[in-house]
């Protein structure tokens, strides 16, 4: 019988483990529920407390699948908020906002459904919309513990709002991280709800605990099968170039952490083959994930006062465009300081062409300027050699020879270059390592354009354009408006970071666009529970 | 019955230990730590004397200017360049570790006694960044610079039988050292200490080492010695 018990209480403890592993409280909310092409979708995502990631994805798919835009937010306190910016191209329909993490997008996704209605050719044309058929839809408690005091039903376009949110103290304590507090425009007659899109898939992706992975693999060319043993390099060129390697194994997998830039980056992903007749190819790996299973669609009829509300805020985007009202402030990020030197080391010596008198080629350059840099071309097959200072000799192999932090292996890339080509040149003339790799000398070149334009791309150099962490940003309020130009705002509050306090104030400025707007507070308890507290108002 | 139980209970355990091991590729050991820069280590000339502070190498860690820590690693300390040289075992290389890439090193000896060692600048005489063995870390720090240098002594036959007038020897400089003040050197005596304390501080100095039943003979003495006067709150003078 003791026997039994003990076996039945294992039981029940893993299965509650394995339950409590599942339980999952990622959810997603958006400032908004229509848009106009050509705004700024703000939104706020609750991660599972969990949750080990430093980054979690937001993206925009169409109704077929279809990714119209992502971004990748850095995660603090189980928390991220960040903004999606609508092309002003999109066609007028539904649309899904997803948030997720990389390494269980396979499993979990949240989706909020949203409209959006072009600036030219709307929403307020049609007669029917569809509207998503969703299952697991994220639960929100409203709860009366939170208060909302001092709101009056009605304001007038560019008067002054101040709210005071009453949080009771027994709630107080079980509320996790901060609380989010929003007023924005609302339609009464349409509302969207999140949901889950959940899988049993077992894939799962590398936990981003440190910053965005940038991962791909090496393939052969001719039999398609990955390879080992290639080194693949990272580069994100600069006056100290960023760099990384990876060496790939028998599935020829790479990966490159991403952790210490924002915003855009410009970067190179390159290989080499050792062997002649092994030709490679780098296929890169979708930063966001797959469309996956798309829900299914029902339609419904477009009120209209759907259809006045969307007519009201075109002509209200429309404007603030004509008048260049940003809705967004972006901030400074507080730069990590850069290495004091590049990853090839700490230069012999640094030449700068311009200073001397104008050589043709880069053989000129070498011979008159870089001493200690042998620069051949006989025959059209340039070499390079660079002397090794400590053992008086040049080394026999050839050196690291970089293009504006590129790595390059063909010399004929360079060997046109004249001074007026080249901005510096710096040499290393010595043994050099980083991490496992060995360079017989460094020569770096950094040329006067910088615009990569030397560069080929090929199957096995990929320049990449994106966008890393997404910078900060806060509301654009603007306070010394022009008495004739109207405030265009449909955002007039949001302040996703705000900590918890038994009262907070809401101070903000009505805008000039008339209509419905909703005072939200939200939040998470410590047990998982999303809660929220809304309070209607007009402005009119 | 219980039989049955226990087995599917292994089954569960095993199927979802087996999930979470072959859930992930494996990668690369260490694939997204901050990488050892740094360059071939060449040999010290052969002379009497050792140029190195550690005998063999030893395992310990190294701290980035970042903060990143890179632990396990073999290396050794060079006395005589003030370098750390680490060997790295995948290439089979002796490598002289990039001095304006670390903040610090630290190891356990053969004997259980942690060496931690920071780099700063040095602004007295051969400015510049060295590692300085940090013997009691406070407001103001005991450091030592574990220096050994080339010095000209009698002749002598090495080993190989050549002909030789320099051997290394030990140099080791100890510095009292606050952010504010700087650095001043000491001698690891009695007299050394209490020379960098006012007159009136240096009787009671003297009897609170008696007290406590110090007596300073050799550099673990002195620190102890430094950490007693230190805690009650003598002022140091620069």
């Amino acid at each position: 019988m003791k026997k039994r018990i003990i076996i039945l209480l294992v039981l029940i403890v893993h299965l509650t483990n394995g339950l409590a592993a599942g339980k999952s409280v990622l959810s997603l909310f958006t400032d908004r529920d229509v848009y106009v092409s050509g705004e700024t979708l703000l939104a706020k995502i609750y991660l599972p407390s969990d949750n080990l990631s430093r980054i979690v994805y937001l993206d925009m798919v169409n109704e077929q699948g279809i990714r119209i835009s992502g971004v990748s937010l850095e995660i603090k306190k189980n928390q991220a908020d960040g903004y999606l910016q609508l092309p002003d191209s999109l066609s007028s329909g539904s649309y899904l906002v997803r948030a997720y993490l990389k390494h269980t997008a396979h499993q979990l996704k949240v989706i909020r459904e949203i409209k959006i209605s072009n600036r030219f050719d709307g929403l307020e044309k049609m007669n029917q919309m569809n509207r998503v058929e969703c299952s697991s839809v994220v639960q929100t408690r409203n709860t009366a513990k939170i208060e909302i005091a001092n709101v009056s039903p009605v304001y007038s376009a560019g008067s002054q709002i101040h709210a005071d949110v009453e949080i009771n103290r027994d709630l107080l304590d079980s509320i996790d991280g901060d609380l989010f507090v929003s007023i924005a425009q609302m339609d009464p007659s349409f509302e969207s709800v999140a949901f889950f899109e959940k899988s049993s898939s077992a894939e799962s992706g590398l936990v981003e605990k440190k910053g965005i992975v940038i991962s791909g693999t090496v393939l052969n060319r001719k039999t398609k099968k990955p390879t080992s043993g290639i080194t693949v390099y990272f580069v994100v060129p600069d006056s100290i170039p960023g760099f990384q390697y990876y060496k790939t194994q028998s599935d020829g997998r790479f990966y490159f952490m991403l952790d210490k830039y924002c915003g855009s980056v410009d970067a190179f992903v390159e290989c080499f083959r050792e062997i002649p007749t092994e030709p490679l190819t780098i296929k890169l790996d979708e930063l966001y994930a797959e469309s996956g299973s798309l829900p299914r669609y029902n339609k419904q009829q477009i009120t209209e006062e759907l259809r006045n509300s969307i007519l009201r805020n075109v002509d209200a985007v429309t404007f603030q465009k004509v008048f260049n009202q940003p809705k967004l402030r972006f901030h400074d990020v507080g730069k990590q300081a850069p290495d004091s030197y590049p990853y090839y080391g700490e230069v012999s010596c640094t030449v700068d062409p311009q200073l001397f008198v104008d050589l043709p080629d880069f053989t000129e350059v070498s011979r008159e300027l870089l001493h200690g840099v042998k620069f051949r071309n006989y025959n059209n097959e340039p070499t390079m050699q660079v002397f090794n200072n400590p053992m008086r000799n040049y080394f026999d192999e050839m050196p690291l020879v970089l293009l504006d932090g590129i790595p390059i292996r063909d010399l004929n890339i360079i060997k046109g270059m004249g001074s007026t080509d080249i901005d510096r040149v710096d040499i290393c003339l010595s043994e050099r390592f980083y991490g496992n790799l060995r360079f017989p000398g460094v020569v770096a070149i950094y040329s006067t354009k910088k615009d990569y334009s030397r560069l080929t791309e090929s199957d096995q150099l990929i320049h990449l354009k994106f966008e890393t962490v997404q910078v900060p940003y806060s509301l654009e309020v603007s306070e010394n408006l022009d008495s004739n130009i109207p405030d265009l705002r449909q955002v007039i509050y949001w302040n996703p970071t705000v900590t918890k306090n038994s009262k907070i104030l809401v101070d903000c400025r009505a805008s000039s666009v008339i209509g419905l707007y909703k005072l939200v507070v939200r939040g998470r308890l410590i047990d998982g529970t999303l809660i929220s507290t809304e309070k209607q108002l007009e402005v009119k | 019955m219980d039989r049955k139980i226990a087995l599917l209970i292994l089954v569960i355990f095993s199927l979802s230990i087996s999930v979470s091991v072959f859930s992930q590729i494996p990668l690369t050991k260490k694939w997204d730590t901050e990488k050892i820069r740094g360059e071939r280590n060449l040999p010290h000339p052969s002379f009497e004397g050792f140029p190195y502070l550690n005998r063999t190498w030893v395992i310990g860690k190294i701290e980035f200017n970042d903060g990143e820590v890179s632990d396990s690693l073999d290396f050794r300390y060079s006395s005589f360049k003030d370098e750390l040289v680490y060997f790295n075992r995948e290439i089979s290389a002796q490598i002289v570790v990039d001095k304006a890439s670390l903040k610090g090193f630290s190891y356990v000896d053969s004997i259980g006694i942690s060496h931690i060692f920071r780099r700063q600048y040095f602004d007295g005489f051969a400015k510049g960044n060295r590692y300085f063995e940090v013997l009691s870390d406070a407001d103001i720090d005991l450091l030592v610079y574990r220096k050994v240098k080339l010095s000209a002594v009698s002749p002598y036959k090495s080993v190989a039988g050549i002909l030789r007038d320099q051997a290394y020897t030990t140099e080791y400089q100890y510095y009292f050292y606050s952010p504010t003040n700087g650095y001043t050197l000491v001698r690891p005596t009695l007299s050394g200490l209490l020379s960098k304390f006012d007159h009136t501080s240096q009787r009671p100095i003297k009897k609170l080492l008696r007290k406590n039943r110090i007596r300073i003979s050799d550099e673990d003495s002195f620190v102890l010695a430094w950490k007693c006067v230190d805690k009650v709150g003598f002022q140091l003078i620069f």
